[in-house]
């Protein structure tokens, strides 16, 4: 294997102490197929339910983001969710894009609570504190993978790309 | 009988006298040693005074230390090391910061993963000669034996053995004493894991957010606390004009273990910087990831504010890693 973004695990264990943010203002843009296209601000996020998931750092302490549920975010922008997810829309990802260019797909299926149920959040918080340099101001957090690849820093966009049409 | 409870509660909780205690920073793992080869202060003492005791050469011109300056972060300033007879090798020396976490030791070797083989090497290394030790180290054992410190010292750390001065406790004391030089107070470290906003430069904030940016991917090489990908086992051909894979090392205190690569062919970072911008050799056998990128002037300087902030500068003059002999005559 070359180097990949397994690597990433090794950047979440890197944030594992308090650093003192530098907050930046999050803006989210969900869009794409079967969506009402829609702009999410820090203010907008931290008025929605939040979650948390904790990953464990390389020196054993366990580190708690906090944020949206993925799939919360796309349900707001009108993605059918749990009973509506079916058919064709079984058949869409999200493609998941960062300020820095990174890019990762989620399948919907994987995400909705009633199918692949994968804890997923969009973050804002790390430890209760916002998210800092390159990690923020939004990342996704997929907890319980062993790597980190999946876990997008810097998160700016959220496209939804229907494949059956 | 409650004070004999707590008597025992105490001896559960206290560490043994001789268990070496580690200052370690949160977000740094303990690090691991070797079950045969538990880490104590009577052995990191030892491997300490082993370390710089220039009896360790042919010649008694040099010592572990002189290719591993504290000064320098335990690297020595050349782009490959000379050693005692004057031969050169072909790879720099390696700094030793941290030395505990990597799994995978020298710039091409992938199978050198013990502190305590490698420090065969240039004892007793023919190709090139680097300490130049005789065969199996007897005239060096008997100098040691016939020490007036060392005997003691070598019983304490090894008191289990009747016979403790033995080539393979002298490794294993030099290996201990080399996993506890730790570096985890640089300027990074105090903004990042202290919480300090103000160690570091605006421009080195910066500089951090281009390094773990996917267009430069520095941190997919350098990743992890340590910049090193501790948990990577692999070497990489990162695209010089001579195709081969190396390890790519540290690079906490980076701006102080100059000139760079392998060979010290870089004499700056901004040379190194220079070297990944330009995507190398562009061919098949390259690393993947060196791939080139844009770089302006001020993203530069921002990459090497952010490179430089990793200097820890208190551990080139702890006194836990100096030269005990000149600390004793000091005082």
């Amino acid at each position: 294997m070359s180097y990949n973004r397994l690597l990433i695990p090794v950047v979440l264990c890197l944030t594992a102490a308090a650093q003192t943010p530098t907050p930046a203002t999050a803006s989210l843009s969900v869009s794409g197929d079967g969506t009402s296209a829609l702009t999410l601000t820090s203010a907008d996020l931290a008025g929605l339910p939040h979650e948390t998931v904790s990953i464990e750092e390389q020196d054993g302490t366990k580190t708690a983001y906090q944020g949206v549920p993925l799939h919360a975010i796309l349900a707001k922008a009108g993605i059918p969710m749990g009973h509506g997810l079916r058919g064709k829309a079984l058949a869409a990802y999200v493609l998941a894009s960062a300020k820095d260019g990174y890019q990762m797909i989620f399948s919907l299926g994987e995400l909705d609570p009633d199918f692949g149920n994968a804890h997923i959040l969009v973050a804002d918080k790390r430890n209760g504190e916002p998210l800092f340099g390159y990690q923020g101001p939004l990342r996704l957090v997929v907890g319980g993978d062993k790597h980190g690849a999946r876990s997008v820093r810097m998160l700016e966009k959220l496209e939804v790309v229907q494949v059956r049409k | 009988m409650r004070l004999l409870a707590i008597l025992f509660a105490a001896v559960l909780v206290l560490p043994a006298a001789d268990e070496y205690q580690w200052d370690l920073p949160k977000g740094f793992p303990k690090p691991q040693s070797p079950a045969d080869n538990p880490i104590s202060d009577a052995k990191v003492r030892l491997g300490r005074y082993l370390f710089y005791d220039q009896r360790l050469s042919v010649n008694g011109q040099q010592s572990c230390a002189s290719c591993h300056r504290q000064e320098l972060a335990f690297t020595d300033a050349k782009g490959r090391a000379v050693g005692t007879t004057g031969e050169q090798h072909p790879h720099g020396s390696m700094s030793l910061v941290n030395v505990a976490y990597s799994p995978m030791l020298t710039w091409t070797n992938p199978q050198m993963r013990s502190l305590e083989e490698q420090a065969l090497v240039p004892m007793f290394g023919r190709q090139p000669v680097e300490l130049g030790l005789d065969a199996r180290g007897e005239k060096l054992l008997r100098t040691l034996s016939a020490d007036t410190s060392y005997p003691g010292m070598f019983q304490a750390a090894f008191p289990d053995e009747a016979s403790p001065i033995t080539l393979t406790n002298l490794t294993k004391a030099i290996a201990s004493f080399e996993r506890t030089i730790i570096s985890a107070r640089s300027p990074y470290d105090r903004y990042h894991y202290l919480g300090d906003n103000s160690a570091v430069s605006e421009a080195a904030k910066r500089g951090e957010i281009l390094f773990f940016s996917e267009p430069l991917s520095c941190f997919r090489g350098h990743g992890g606390f340590n910049f090193s990908n501790t948990n990577q086992v692999e070497l990489h051909d990162n695209g010089l004009s001579d195709p081969g894979k190396s390890k790519a090392p540290t690079l906490r205190n980076i701006a102080l273990t100059a000139p760079y690569m392998r060979d010290g062919r870089f004499a700056t970072l901004d040379a190194v910087l220079e070297h990944y911008r330009s995507g190398g050799r562009h061919d098949a056998a390259q690393d993947p990831l060196i791939r080139g990128f844009a770089l302006s002037a001020h993203d530069r300087a921002d990459l090497i504010a952010f490179l430089e902030s990793l200097t820890d500068r208190e551990i080139l003059h702890d006194p836990r890693f100096s030269d005990p002999r000149k600390q004793a005559a000091e005082h």
